[in-house]
């Protein structure tokens, strides 16, 4: 749903800013904010990544799935902590038999935050605002079996497709429902969710507070403010100071030693979906050749890696698929590390004296570290690696949108996003038909478990081929204030539903 | 009582203030240590040799970082890679700097008040600043476009004192002599403006390595200097800054080695000031 399937950046640039909202945060509000908790509390979130703008669909970045998902705007659908998906908008659902036909009844007596009530209409303009051209959310292939949508009264949505979509309300689940006529969406939301927006202010924070016409549960507190902070160590002290109650997900693991010994706070591990991988362009020499990935992937002892960044925490993963996906498949045998079988295979693939080749890597931690890891391992095997360092918005520019790369470092956040190695356009280029056909005809599948076994093999495959060298999946913590309770912890597609969170009093 | 007649007391000889020892000794034993690392080192800077973040101990004397390299062997190396850029970066400076201000001097009054103008500019602009878009423009960082970015970045200052200090010497009478007696502009350059000019010169451009070493440090810190794995201060304290709690040796020992290397320079450079200017040391 991010515009970008990566996290946004953490440019060490804003050091400063983020140092003194802190120091204002303690020395200033955190007495006031340090307020009685109870169901009109605020709860204060702290996180580092502030959304570029408000809509999801122009760039805004993974932030804004964090404060507005489920919390200010809903969609049909709702993606749930555990990974499951449930209707939400939707009151009820029909699928016709061959599968082309769905028919969606909404929820009765929804109002929008102007107060406008929510229509069908609404909904057939949601989805085609994703769908169109202009539209910059990286998902939206998802959505191309869509076909028509038609609106025969106010609560009733048929969406017709050209082709077979087993993950429809999945998909619908990151369409965020907005009312047709709103306005400026880049600086103002008009959604259905039991928050609306209060203020933003750019830089330092955004607030929600409860909606009282809201056609579900009443939230557990009264108003949510995100505090954004550009580097893990002033949001840890922010935590430690009383500035935020909770942080949602914690980036450094040698800060958690200051809270996991400390009664007043509670540390959690959620299951994440952000893996850290060296993606190759595999439209190019060498990295067309499958020996060439395979001998990179034995080259590279990732346990370690995992280690040096994470210390005991994270987890390996041997292919793009983490274990919450349902078609997880332990691949962590495939091209183990070995270094020695490394070298042969890359004598097999014609390269006896190794070669060299650029990482681009984005200036901010774990990337310039797991970068130098990388070129230490791959020179014992003979491959000599040139780190060239690149901003966050270098990447998308050079490599997200111009593929003039050989290799990247970069962070994925999603959930369920094998699907991007089914399209040979991505930025990787990684292009073998029989994956491309096996993801196409999952989606088009019948049942969730033919789904299941088709997204399995493309999974093998795509482990069998290196695609891209995966080097582990990122350990989800959130931490918080002892007297805070009710988040959730997974976090899948960068999501952290608010109206949970209850503030002891 | 003592003023009364400076004009006429011997020349008391070049003394050497503490401040100027101390600096010395402090710019020497950064020397020493780059020019060591030439030949030796106690470990290969990129080889991962201990633990993840142990502490300092014998055979890691500052400890290792999160690949379990050497701290100490990595602060070595970062010396002469600090050094290197600022005499690379004062060179630069150095061979633009006096040249645009001595173009200045001698030109004609619009053509001066031109650049002197534009070099207001961009003295208002912020160095490091300027040595970023400098960086952002050329093709991808490197140890050569930081000692570009940070020369080109501090030549404007150079050229103003320049520019200044070469009028100040043209306006003399015996310019005007000169002149009469047929020596050309370089010939004046030569024989009069650089032999007087140069004292209060070389004092600026010890500070300007002061503040080179910083803007290394700053763009390395910001990815923008000398690409990793090259050992730069800068690099080294953006990396520890992760693990600042759990291992704060790792960010004060690159932090220790900036701050005085740039103190060695400055007190340096006031000892300079004292050596080459004799009206400093008159009470």
């Amino acid at each position: 749903m991010t515009a970008l399937p990566i996290r946004a950046s953490r440019a060490p640039l804003s050091v400063l800013k983020a140092t003194t909202a802190a120091a204002l945060l303690v020395m200033g509000l955190g007495p006031v904010l340090a307020a009685e908790g109870g169901t009109d509390a605020t709860i204060n979130i702290g996180s580092l990544y502030e959304p570029q703008n408000l809509d999801n669909t122009a760039g805004a970045g993974q932030g804004i799935n964090e404060a507005f998902n489920g919390n200010v705007y809903e969609a049909m659908f709702r993606l749930n902590d555990d990974g499951s998906v449930s209707p939400s908008l939707v009151k009820d659902f029909k699928v016709s038999d061959d599968g082309l036909t769905y028919t969606f009844v909404l929820q009765p007596g929804v109002t929008f935050h102007s107060g406008d009530p929510l229509t069908s209409a609404d909904v057939k303009w949601s989805i085609e605002r994703v769908t169109s051209p202009d539209s910059k959310s990286s998902r939206k292939n998802s959505l191309k079996p869509i076909a028509s949508i038609e609106t025969p009264d106010d609560a009733t949505v048929i969406v017709k497709l050209s082709s077979r979509s087993i993950s429809l309300p999945y998909n619908l689940s990151y369409v965020w429902v907005i009312n047709d006529k709103a306005k400026d969406l880049q600086s103002t939301e008009d959604g259905t969710g039991p928050y609306a927006l209060e203020g933003w202010q750019r830089g330092a924070q955004l607030a929600v507070k409860r909606f009282d016409k809201y056609w579900g549960p009443k939230p557990e507190n009264g108003e949510v403010v995100f505090k954004y902070f550009t580097e893990a160590t002033a949001l840890n002290n922010a935590l430690l100071t009383g500035a935020v109650d909770v942080i949602t997900s914690v980036q450094s693991p040698d800060s958690l030693a200051q809270f996991k010994d400390n009664p007043d706070f509670t540390v959690a591990e959620g299951k994440s979906t952000t893996k850290l991988i060296l993606a190759y362009n595999d439209r190019v020499a060498p990295f067309d050749n499958v020996k060439v990935r395979k001998a990179l992937a034995r080259a590279v002892d990732d346990k370690k890696l995992l280690e040096a960044v994470w210390g005991d925490y994270g987890t390996l993963i041997g292919s793009f698929v983490p274990p919450t996906d349902p078609w997880y498949v332990d691949l962590t045998k495939t091209d183990a590390y070995d270094p020695e079988s490394a070298k042969a295979l890359l004598t097999e693939a014609g390269y006896p004296n190794g070669f060299t080749f650029t990482i681009d890597t984005p200036n901010y931690d774990p990337h310039p570290l797991a970068a130098q890891f990388l070129q230490g391992e791959l020179a014992k095997v003979g491959v000599k690696v040139n780190i060239n360092v690149i901003t966050a918005n270098e990447w998308y520019t050079k490599v997200y949108k111009a593929h003039d790369f050989q290799a990247t470092l970069q962070e994925h956040v999603n959930h369920r996003d094998i699907v991007f190695y089914g399209n040979p356009d991505f930025y990787w280029g990684y292009n073998n038909p029989k994956v491309t056909d096996l993801i196409k005809a999952s989606e088009e599948a019948k049942t969730v478990d033919e789904q299941t076994e088709k997204l399995k093999e493309a999974n093998i495959q795509i482990a069998e081929d290196a695609a891209s060298n995966w080097l582990y999946l990122y350990p989800q913590i959130v931490v918080s204030k002892k007297s805070v309770s009710g988040y959730p912890l997974n976090g899948l597609n960068s999501q952290f539903f608010a109206y949970g969170i209850k503030k002891a009093e | 009582m003592t003023d009364a007649t400076p004009a006429l007391s011997p020349p008391s000889s070049p003394r050497l203030t503490p401040a100027f020892v101390i600096g010395a000794t402090l710019v020497g034993l950064h020397v020493i240590v780059g020019l060591i690392t030439l030949f030796w080192a106690p470990y290969d800077p990129t080889a991962m040799t201990g633990g993840r973040l142990a502490p300092p101990s014998l055979a890691h004397w500052a400890g290792t970082d999160r690949l379990g390299r050497d701290l100490f062997t990595e602060i070595m190396v970062g010396a002469r890679i600090a050094l290197a850029v600022g005499i690379g970066a004062v060179a630069i400076a150095a061979t633009i700097g006096v040249t645009i201000g001595l173009l200045a001097a001698f030109a004609s009054r619009t053509v001066d008040d031109v650049l002197a103008a534009t070099l207001d500019i961009l003295i208002a602009f912020p160095t490091l600043l300027l040595a970023m878009l400098i960086v952002a423009a050329s093709d991808g960082a490197s140890l050569g476009t930081a000692i570009l970015a940070i020369g080109i970045a501090a030549s404007s200052i150079v050229a103003r004192l320049t520019r200044i200090l070469a009028r100040r010497v043209l306006a003399m009478d015996y310019i005007t002599a000169a002149r009469v007696s047929g020596t050309g502009w370089l010939g004046i350059v030569r024989i009069h403006v650089l032999p007087n000019i140069w004292p209060t010169l070389i004092v600026n451009l010890a500070l300007q390595f002061g503040l080179a070493v910083i803007a290394e440090a700053s763009l390395s810190y910001l990815g923008l200097g000398a690409p990793p794995p090259n050992a730069s201060w800068g690099r080294l304290l953006q990396e520890a800054q992760a693990t600042v709690y759990t291992a704060p040796f790792g960010a004060v020992a690159p932090g220790i080695a900036l701050v005085s290397l740039v103190i060695g320079l400055n007190l340096f450079a006031d000892g300079l000031r004292d050596v080459a200017d004799p009206t400093r040391r008159r009470r």
